[in-house]
């Protein structure tokens, strides 16, 4: 492999690289704004310049200084390459391009977002000279608002032009372009625009300072207050890595996080602003059906158990039904499957199909025609997983359907003695199933939300979002993916798996992995090996120098 | 050291009154096309060769010699473009729009040779936008050649069809830069490119390109029917040939005039714009202003490509000669430079950028008589911070700038650092200011 010498460390790296991401990949940190790996580059920050010493071809022992400073994220890694980004000169370099970039910056952290999470500020700190020598009047640029999303302070823009590049490279939308020359430039939307593409929050977390902000986070959090929880998308069937990012119990906002195959550094709009369910119109307490007070989980564990117990030896084998989502995880819904046969060992299993938006939007970037991001069509995270439940405990009886018209004959032939429906936290085909309990005595719902089913059912018992337990989901490749917990779990409410943890008289508390044991036991091998993301480690304290 | 009469400006005479454009006719019965047919008559190979030898180096600003720069086009990669660079946005400089204006085939039969020589496809003129009226020339003059099949054939013993354009520019000097000009003859926003690929890789289109200046083309016809011998005889062993240089400021005959490369510019001035007016010789731009400036004591500097080495400026640019008498205020004049380099940075690089305006603010400052004693040291690490070493910015424009403010701090401290002492003692007044307080 070949590898060079950068500040004296080593950085090893494979294929053709520029000297900057090959230390990126290494975690050796080189300033760098207008570089982002997943755009193209442009190298017109020139911050990242450094002194180069190549090896001599001739002499391959010996070094050839390039008397000019080089820019890492434009020069190429060569093997035996000496690089150099604490040299005076290069120093000199950053403190200058920093003092630059500061000019007509306002200088606003203090009622800025991005303060904490601002490269402005880290370098300046890093590279930058503590006090300007600027004392001309400050240029002012106007404040706008460029999409649904998304707003632009321009006076705090470095011109890096990312979000420009996104718009060109990745959306493929090109909304976004720089207006102007020289210090009088800005970057807009093309008159009569805005950027409302469906990645458009992207641009947010490209910027490399407090330029675009989220309105939807907007003066809600100090970012240093926010704690970051890796998990997956729970609204589309790609599995999309993301963090959640909480303080004190309370989500404030969805980041992507980084996968290389699945989402690269990106999420779309959907991911982003849709977690709402998580504080909005929950079911709080169990309520049952007949009675205003509030039933406790001891009793309603028991009167479930109960009930289903009671219909199936009334109504016979394979009377009972239990109606998996697709929004929860698969060892949720391993032990509801699990629990339920133990009762009616011809327990009817049947998935809630997820929502089909129309077809898979693929985005790509114009000029290479290369697929950049896909907005996948099922809208739900989890189908595969159920699916792989419901083989496992399995296959429907020869010559009939596991579907949800057909549970409708069967309904409303009075086949069915108990239903146990995990409810979608997010509504959808909430009428059809409507009808389809329409008469259902023995009707238990576990459900986020109290609208929808939960109204028709004997018993219905709040449960918590994706947001408040762990497990995983698999996505629409097959990939099988772990999140975890970021908040606690609101109020009452209890996870699926915990109730059927419960019920099946586990030993302990519930949790995930456990439950994956127990089906690596029951012969779903491929639970075995799933691996936890790993949490963002805690940012080191900077170390403050005394002057 | 011979230069015995016009060449480039043959057709050109110095009396205004006598001066006409050369339409087809004319150019041809006075020897036009002639250097076309003889380029023609030897092999591709050959002709490159020759302008090799001849030692002719690029008159748009850099000096690159022309036959070099044209054996860098990759082997059999086609198509392959010319584009040709009339921006012509440098203060000071109107050598090539003279040019235009009276002998437009001189360049047509250039851009012949050299797609001849290197199996051009396409041809483009970028114009710089405010020449309308060259345009116009060009174009008639292109419509001519087509009719008398100097363009739309192929070349000899290939497929390749050549043809000929012009593509006029919006008005940004930055597009005279060789890769802003391809992004804007791409029709994108002028931003000069990074490099690697070089333009003779990947330029135009991302097809092989070759640039070159207006006035480097139309040393061709001249070098083919004359020879690199004759060619050689004029100038200097580094500086070859005839050139124009441009003279304006305080001269008493500003304009256009032809000598060999090497004058003295003492000589030019006095022999050719008819001497310093309004007072006494105390500064000269050699070519363009960003070159930065030759002092007092170097007034015979001679102008040819080592002018840079040997008198602490940039190069000789473009040779657009701008002279200042001494009753000239050079803070005004820097500050001017600046202005127009704050202006036309076309914002990418943050050096750049940032750099150019907050000189330019620093030199209204003072010029309204608010300089302090730390703004000498501070405009020369703010210019010398944006373009000390090339390679600091994508592309010449900041080296430009720096050479500017940094040349004229160096040659000039005293009189900058008159004006940076407190208003009083300069006998600034106030009364205005506190008006405004
Ligand atoms: C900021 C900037 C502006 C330039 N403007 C011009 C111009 O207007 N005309 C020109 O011929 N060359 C200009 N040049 C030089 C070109 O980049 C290039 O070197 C030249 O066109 C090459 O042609 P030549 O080799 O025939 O001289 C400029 C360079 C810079 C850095
Ligand atoms: S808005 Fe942000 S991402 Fe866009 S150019 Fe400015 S600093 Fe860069
Ligand atoms: S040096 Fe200036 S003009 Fe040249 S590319 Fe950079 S910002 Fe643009
Ligand atoms: S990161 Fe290299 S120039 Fe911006």
């Amino acid at each position: 492999m070949p590898t060079m010498e950068v500040d004296g460390k080593k950085v090893s790296w494979e294929g053709r690289k520029m000297i900057l991401q090959a230390c990126l990949d290494n975690g050796v940190e080189l300033p760098h704004y207008c570089y982002h790996q997943g755009l193209s580059i442009v190298a017109s920050c020139r911050i990242c310049l450094v002194e180069v010493e190549n090896p001599d071809p001739k002499d391959p022992g010996k070094l050839v200084k390039i008397p000019k400073l080089m820019p890492a994220c434009q020069t190429p890694a060569v093997d035996g390459m000496k690089v150099h980004s604490l040299s005076p000169k290069a120093a000199a370099n950053q403190k200058a391009v920093l003092e630059f970039l500061l000019l007509n910056h306002p200088l606003d952290c203090p009622v800025c977002d991005q303060a904490g999470e601002c490269y402005l500020q880290d370098y300046s700190f890093r590279y930058g000279r503590a006090q300007s020598r600027f004392e001309e009047d400050k240029a002012k640029k106007p404040k706008k608002d460029i999409g649904k999303h998304v707003l632009l302070y321009s006076d705090r823009c470095i011109m890096c032009t990312r979000c420009v590049r996104f718009t060109r490279e990745i959306s493929g939308t090109g909304e976004l372009g720089v207006f102007g020359r020289g210090h009088k430039e800005e970057i807009d939307v093309f008159p009569g625009q805005s950027l409302d593409n469906p990645l458009s929050g992207n641009v947010i977390d490209i910027c490399p300072v407090g330029a675009l902000l989220d309105k939807d986070f907007l003066f809600t959090q100090r970012v240093w207050f926010l704690k970051k929880t890796p998990s997956i998308s729970p609204f589309s069937s790609g599995g999309e890595n993301i963090f959640i990012e909480h303080n004190q119990g309370r989500v404030y906002r969805i980041k992507p996080r980084f996968h290389k195959d699945i989402n690269q550094w990106w999420i779309s709009d959907d991911i982003r602003y849709g977690w709402n369910f998580i504080h909005n119109n929950r079911q709080k307490r169990i309520s049952v059906r007949g009675s205003a007070d509030c039933a406790s989980w001891e009793y309603s564990l028991g009167r479930l158990e109960q009930m289903f117990r009671k219909a199936a030896a009334e109504k016979g084998a394979g009377s009972t039904v239990l109606l998996l989502s697709p929004f929860d995880s698969t060892e949720e819904m391993f032990l509801a499957a699990k629990w339920i046969r133990g009762i009616d060992s011809q327990a009817r299993l049947i998935l809630n199909p997820p929502k089909i938006e129309g077809r898979d939007q693929v985005f790509r970037n114009p000029a290479t025609g290369a697929v950049t991001y896909i907005i996948r069509a099922e809208k739900a995270p989890n189908r595969r997983g159920a699916e792989k439940i419901i083989a496992h405990f399995g296959e429907p009886p020869a010559g009939r359907t596991d579907s949800l018209d057909e549970l409708a004959d069967r309904a409303k032939n009075g086949n069915i003695s108990a239903a146990l429906v995990l409810v979608d936290p997010i509504a959808h085909n909430d009428s059809r199933l409507g009808e389809v309990f329409a008469d259902l005595e023995n009707l238990v719902t576990l459900s986020t939300r109290p609208d929808g089913l939960v109204g028709r059912a004997a018993l219905a018992l709040p449960v918590c979002t994706w947001a408040e337990k762990s497990g995983v989901f698999e996505n629409c490749e097959g990939r099988i993916q772990a999140f975890e917990r970021a908040v606690a779990p609101l109020e009452e409410t209890r996870s699926a798996g915990e109730v059927f943890w419960d019920l099946l008289s586990q030993a302990g508390t519930y949790n995930a992995a456990a439950v994956r044991r127990l089906m690596v036991q029951a012969g779903l091998a491929e639970y075995a090996d799933v691996s936890i993301p790993q949490r963002e480690k805690e940012v080191e304290l900077m170390q403050f120098v005394e002057l | 050291m011979a230069f015995a009469g016009p060449v480039l400006l043959k057709r050109i005479p110095a009396d205004p009154a006598q001066r006409k454009l050369h339409r087809w006719a004319d150019y041809v019965a006075t020897g036009g096309y002639e250097g076309f047919q003889k380029a023609r008559s030897i092999p591709p190979e050959d002709v490159i060769k020759l302008v090799i030898e001849s030692g002719l180096r690029g008159r748009g600003g850099a000096g690159f010699p022309c036959g070099t720069k044209w054996t860098f086009l990759p082997k059999d990669v086609h198509p392959r473009y010319l584009a040709v660079n009339f921006d012509e946005s440098e203060p000071g400089t109107f050598k090539d729009r003279y040019l235009i204006d009276h002998d437009p085939h001189v360049l047509l039969e250039g851009i012949a040779i050299a797609a001849y020589a290197n199996r051009i496809t396409t041809s483009y003129i970028y114009i710089r936008g405010e020449y309308h009226r060259q345009a116009k020339v060009l174009e008639e003059a292109i419509a001519e050649a087509y009719a008398h099949g100097v363009f739309g054939g192929k070349h000899p013993g290939t497929d390749i069809i050549h043809n000929c354009y012009v593509h006029r520019g919006a008005g940004a000097y930055i597009c005279g830069e060789e890769t802003g000009l391809l992004e804007s003859l791409e029709g994108k926003r002028g931003w000069p490119r990074i490099k690697p690929p070089f333009p003779a890789v990947a330029g135009a289109f991302a097809k092989p390109t070759i640039i070159n200046n207006v006035e480097t083309l139309a040393c061709l016809p001249h070098i083919m029917l004359n020879g690199a011998a004759w060619f050689k005889s004029m100038g200097t062993p580094s500086s070859a040939g005839p050139k124009l240089f441009g003279v304006s400021g305080h001269v008493h005959k500003p304009g256009v005039f032809e000598n060999e490369l090497g004058v003295k510019m003492s000589a030019l001035i006095e022999k050719h714009a008819g001497g310093v007016k309004g007072g006494k010789y105390k500064a000269a731009i050699p070519g363009g202003v960003s070159m930065g400036i030759l002092g007092t004591d170097q007034y015979d500097a001679e102008l040819d490509f080592d002018i840079g080495k040997k008198y602490n400026v940039l190069g000789l640019g473009t040779a657009g000669v701008i002279v200042m008498n001494d009753q000239t205020d050079l803070v005004l004049a820097l500050r001017n430079i600046v202005r127009f380099f704050a202006h036309e940075s076309c914002g990418q690089c943050t050096p750049c950028r940032e750099g150019t305006a907050w000189m330019h603010k620093i030199l209204n400052r003072i010029a309204a008589g608010f300089g302090k004693p730390r703004d000498f040291d501070l405009l020369m690490e703010v210019a010398l911070s944006m373009g000390a070493m090339p390679g600091t910015t994508i592309c010449g424009l900041a080296d430009g700038a720096n050479w500017a403010v940094r040349t004229f701090l160096q040659k000039f401290p005293e009189e900058f650092k008159a004006r940076l002492k407190s208003p009083q003692v300069q006998g600034v007044n106030l009364a205005p200011v506190a008006a405004t307080v």
